[in-house]
């Protein structure tokens, strides 16, 4: 399934955007694209609006960090992105595919082998080595060297005499490694990064961003990352602020 | 105290926690499990013991030849006995030409102290208790018959005529012995005195008879002891009673072992449920402790809590248990026709003490990893102390399973050697289940899609899977292993009682008439032993000295140095009896002159510690026959065939006084035709042990019932081990998971996945449960059942299918929810917790 779209936006406005295809070719491919995405939740009686009518075009290969305050809403904005949490209303265009009309199960098909994801706490299987855990992706998809190919990306990321070791004999910033590790050895299209140097020092968080971004580049991967760091942000290709539920553009000071 | 109170508000607030419900629950099934069994244990082995009882018509019968001291009656209700006295003795009884003689009993007002006298009168049949009116009696609808007497009719009874005014329907107190034969007459003691039949030289014999709690006879051993010197045949229900006694205990440590099943099941569960709360409190602790509380602080917390809660789940599994076995009576209530006594205050104690140990055993070394924690943790997430190793856990738990075990079975070397063989046995299946998780890891590449990610992440996961598949094994293997001991045990017991048992047997069958007599026996039925001449011979030496100076101290007041035994002759070797020592005897063996072979049975060989080239002087008719032991023989005592302690060759007795004896099965409806053999041979005595058989019968499926009960308990603890170990590894498997369903895996792929790892699971400990269950019973019949070993088939393909249907089935249902969350839930949950 593809579509197309007439008005691809370089920026993010806080005008509504037409939302049905108007027949025109579009100006630049996108990977991903929300168009006045919107989130509420319920706390109690009161309704909160945590994302507000929230548009993004985001084309491959780019590399986008999306910053903001502590409970901005960051992170419910990166799980409605990659289609791991419903909007409450607004549509969600991943690889053009329209996720409203796709179930939990499809937008699961959507994300297997394309989509990658880096985690604040890592998310490694405690019970599981290393390589066993960057091969876990694999295992969904049809691939066949896939403990060869989870090695390359091991060492890739300097792990490659770690390939045996639980996580919880690996430093935050090795187990880091392995997480990026994981999230390219499908090679997706994709790569979500939550807070990816947030539980890492300084020097480490350093390193690992430097890898991050390397293999973005050398890949052609598009990469999202959610931060509040601004650091990180600015070796970004391009920086958005979340603030009251829409994104707006980043006043570097 | 204020700590008391923040500890009980704190675990109430926890109790919201899936662990601590597990953990309360398991506490709560192993407390239940233990009062029931035990409460039930106890009102029906008490009740089983009246049983056997009332078959004897007390719980001690002593037995003389002479009138009871009113001291010995005395002393009998200091013991806390109540008393019951009978006199015993065969008269005629005549009518309008027509005699027969007729066993007379003379019953007291506290007759009958077991079971119900049913009495059929003009009223229809009443119960009754005590004896008859002075000049009235109750009889046998046998002699009734025979003296054509009709419910008011009067017969001739020595000097005195009596009314009948009853027809013995159930006596209670049926014995089996030469009195027995004849039709019996109930009458009271003024009676039996008005009729004047008591004269010197009259046999007569006096029953005293007690009933009492339990223990009342071992309190009063010495003096029935003392007894047994003066010449009175003291009969208890644990050592007259044979076979009853023999079933009875068996059934004794058949139920306490499924009582421990079921508390090892809940103890495993324990376990499993307190690693998770171990797990949920580290961070909980690192924070007390980054707050300066002390060590000694938070020990004395989670210990009150523990406290709290091994305090709730008693009083909660007490009652529970309580009802249980009220629920199981009234359910048995048609088949359990025991009158049961209320249980005892100690099953309660039991559960109770059970709850501690299982929390001190089976929760300890867990919970002292909590100790561990470092207040760094707070800061540093992956700071936990090291996971208890699993030997520790097992080694405590074990001992404290052991001394249950001993508090259970009252059986020190059995406890010991239970524990090893399961220490064993447990580092057996840790090391089968590293191999088959090995194997499952290899196998794993052959497989496609959920299939393989199923076993994989079983074998990947190698620490817990293993955990889980012992816990599971031990649970399928417990479960197992009672229906097998169970099924084998029934078998046994029927096998040993096969349709065709003699259910009667003749005696007294004189030399002259014995072809004759087989001859219209055969006519009757198909199943008849052979006929064996009965010769009675007393003891008088052994290796030509006194035998009580030759045998041990313990078989010196033996009653068989002091009675007559039945010797037989025979040339061939009884079918129900093997030859374990020496030779059985050459053809001519009786031929010589001097001293002839002879072969003794087993159990009296080892009761006097004789073997073989042993002689024994025996006095038979006042003349002394010496014979030699070349052969001792295993006999089976069960067979209810004639058995003999001494066979003689043929050629050596034949010129003693003797008679024959015979066993035979007599169908029911061929009772009228035994009457006519009955008159054509009237010196023959017969015997029925049918009515034995039918108690015994009667007995089995009372016990079947009652361990097909225990059964289901100890399946229901299983289940709860399956919930608490699933419940346990929750959480690593929602992580996988939810991680998965990130990376793009469709729900019906995780079903799939999850499905797969969890019949994976359930089959590989199906078949590690086998291994147990065949080798366990394998023990346990050789050395403590006393039964055949034999291998079982079915087990290698029931316990892994059983073990894929309830694991894979509980794995699925506890699956469901995590596969319907949205996979971010799940992982900010883990995040929490």
């Amino acid at each position: 399934m593809s579509r197309s779209f007439s008005s691809i936006r370089e920026s993010v406005t806080h005008e509504s955007v037409t939302r049905e295809p108007s027949g025109h070719e579009p100006a630049t491919p996108t990977i991903l694209r929300a168009v006045g995405l919107s989130k509420q939740v319920r706390s109690g009686s009161r309704t909160l609006t945590v994302i507000d009518a929230l548009d993004l075009d985001v084309a491959p290969g780019d590399c986008l960090a999306i910053l903001g305050r502590s409970g901005a809403g960051k992170s419910t904005l990166l799980s409605l992105l990659a289609g791991l949490d419903q909007p409450s209303g607004g549509e969600l265009y991943l690889f053009d595919t329209a996720l409203s009309k796709a179930d939990e199960d499809g937008r699961a098909r959507l994300r297997a082998g394309q989509v990658g994801f880096v985690f604040q706490n890592f998310q490694l299987l405690p019970t599981l080595t290393a390589l066993e855990n960057v091969m876990l992706p694999l295992e969904l998809t049809e691939a066949r060297d896939k403990s060869a190919r989870a090695k390359t990306w091991l060492e890739r990321v300097g792990l490659g005499d770690r390939l045996d070791h639980l996580p919880r004999q690996l430093s935050g910033g090795e187990q880091q490694r392995v997480a990026i590790a994981r999230a390219f050895v499908t090679e997706p299209k994709l790569v979500f990064a939550d807070e990816p140097t947030g539980n890492l020092d300084q020097h480490t968080g350093q390193s690992v961003a430097e890898l991050l971004f390397s293999l973005n580049r050398d890949q052609g991967t598009t990469l999202i990352v959610v931060t509040h760091d601004t650091e990180l942000a600015r070796q970004c290709a391009r920086q958005l602020t979340l603030a009251d539920g829409a994104l707006i553009p980043w006043e570097n000071l | 105290m204020q700590m008391a109170r923040l500890a009980l508000k704190s675990l109430w607030r926890d109790l919201r926690a899936a662990d601590v419900r597990a953990l309360f629950l398991a506490m709560i099934i192993a407390v239940a499990a233990t009062t029931m069994i035990g409460f039930f244990l106890d009102r029906v082995t008490q009740g089983m013991a009246r049983q056997a009882g009332q078959l004897l018509g007390g719980d001690v019968v002593l037995v003389k030849g002479a009138p009871f001291e009113q001291a010995d009656v005395t002393r009998l209700r200091e013991g806390g006995f109540k008393t019951s006295e009978q006199t015993q003795m065969v008269s005629m009884a005549s009518r309008q030409g027509a005699f027969q003689l007729s066993s007379l009993k003379t019953v007291d007002h506290d007759y009958p102290l077991y079971g119900t006298l049913t009495i059929r009168t003009a009223a229809g049949e009443v119960q009754k208790t005590g004896p008859p009116a002075v000049g009235e009696v109750w009889i046998d609808a046998r002699l009734g018959r025979r003296l054509e007497a009709g419910l008011g009719d009067e017969f001739q009874l020595g000097q005195t005529r009596v009314r009948v005014a009853g027809f013995i329907e159930r006596e209670p107190d049926q014995r089996v012995g030469l009195a027995n034969l004849n039709p019996h007459i109930l009458l009271s003691q003024a009676t039996l005195e008005s009729a004047d039949l008591i004269h010197p030289g009259a046999r007569v014999t006096y029953r005293l008879m007690g009933r009492g709690e339990s223990g009342a006879v071992e309190a009063i051993q010495p003096w029935l002891d003392s007894l047994r010197d003066q010449s009175i045949r003291v009969m208890d229900v644990e050592h007259d009673s044979p076979r009853l006694g023999r079933t009875l205990e068996r059934t004794q440590k058949y139920l306490s072992l499924a009582g421990l099943a079921a508390v090892l099941l809940a103890g495993v569960a324990v376990a499993m449920a307190t690693r998770r709360y171990v797990e949920r409190h580290l961070m909980t602790v690192a924070l007390l402790r980054c707050f300066g509380s002390q060590r000694r602080q938070f020990t004395a917390l989670f210990l009150y809590q523990l406290g709290w809660l091994a305090l709730m789940a008693s009083v909660l599994g007490a009652a529970l248990g309580w009802l249980g076995q009220e629920a199981l009576l009234s359910l048995l209530a048609a088949m359990l026709t025991l009158a049961l006594p209320p249980p005892g205050i100690m099953p309660l104690a039991l559960g109770v003490l059970t709850a501690v140990a299982m929390l001190a055993g089976f929760a300890g070394p867990t919970l002292l990893r909590l100790k561990n924690v470092s207040a760094l943790k707070v800061l540093r997430h992956e700071l936990d102390p090291m996971p208890v190793s699993a030997l520790w856990v097992v080694l405590v738990a074990s001992l404290v399973f052991g001394a249950l075990l001993w508090l259970f079975s009252k059986d020190l070397m059995l406890s010991f050697w239970v524990l090893v063989l399961g220490f064993l046995a447990l580092f057996g299946l840790w090391a089968v289940s590293a191999v088959l998780l090995r194997g499952l890891g290899r196998l794993s590449y052959r497989f496609h899609g959920p299939w393989r990610m199923g076993a994989r992440q079983l074998a990947q996961r190698t620490r817990s899977s293993q955990g889980q598949m012992v816990a599971f094994s031990v649970t399928l293997a417990a479960v197992g292993f009672i229906t097998l001991v169970r099924a084998d045990l029934l078998d046994d017991w029927q096998n040993r009682l096969p349709a065709d048992a003699p259910n009667q047997f003749a005696i007294n069958i004189q030399p002259s008439e014995r072809a004759d007599f087989t001859n219209a026996l055969d006519a009757l039925t198909t199943s008849r032993s052979d006929v064996y001449p009965l010769v009675r011979g007393r003891i008088v030496a052994i290796n030509d000295r006194p035998p009580r100076q030759v045998v041990p101290e313990e078989a010196r007041e033996d009653g068989n140095l002091r009675r007559e035994l039945n010797l037989t002759w025979r040339e061939a070797l009884p079918d129900t009896n093997d030859v374990t020592q020496g030779q059985w005897f050459a053809p001519d063996a009786g031929a010589g002159e001097g001293v002839v072979p002879i072969s003794m049975a087993e159990r009296l060989a080892t009761r006097f510690d004789l073997s073989l080239g042993d002689t024994l002087t025996f006095d038979i008719g006042g003349s002394d026959v010496t014979g030699r032991i070349t052969s001792i023989r295993k006999v089976d005592w069960e067979s209810f065939k004639p058995n003999f302690f001494v066979i003689f060759p043929p050629n050596v007795l034949e010129g003693f006084s003797h008679s024959f004896i015979t066993a035979f099965y007599l169908p029911s409806d061929k009772r009228d035709a035994l009457g006519q053999v009955v008159k054509q041979f009237p010196s023959v005595s017969f015997l029925d042990i049918g009515v034995i058989l039918n108690e015994v019968d009667r007995m089995l499926s009372q016990v079947a019932r009652a361990i097909l009960f225990i059964l289901l308990f100890v399946g229901a603890a299983g289940v709860a081990v399956l919930f608490a170990a699933l419940a346990a590894s929750r959480p690593e498997r929602t992580h996988e998971g939810a991680l998965l369903r990130v990376f793009g895996a469709q729900s019906g792929y995780l079903s799939k996945a999850h499905g797969a790892e969890f019949l994976w699971l359930g089959g590989l400990s199906g078949v590690m449960a086998a291994v147990l269950v065949e080798g366990g019973t394998a023990a346990l019949y050789a050395f403590w059942l006393d039964l055949p070993v034999r291998a079982h088939p079915l087990l290698w393909v029931g316990l892994p299918g059983v073990g894929m249907a309830l694991v894979g089935g509980l794995g699925w249902v506890l699956g469901r929810d995590l596969r319907r969350q949205p996979p971010m839930t799940s992982l900010s949950q883990l995040e929490q917790s």
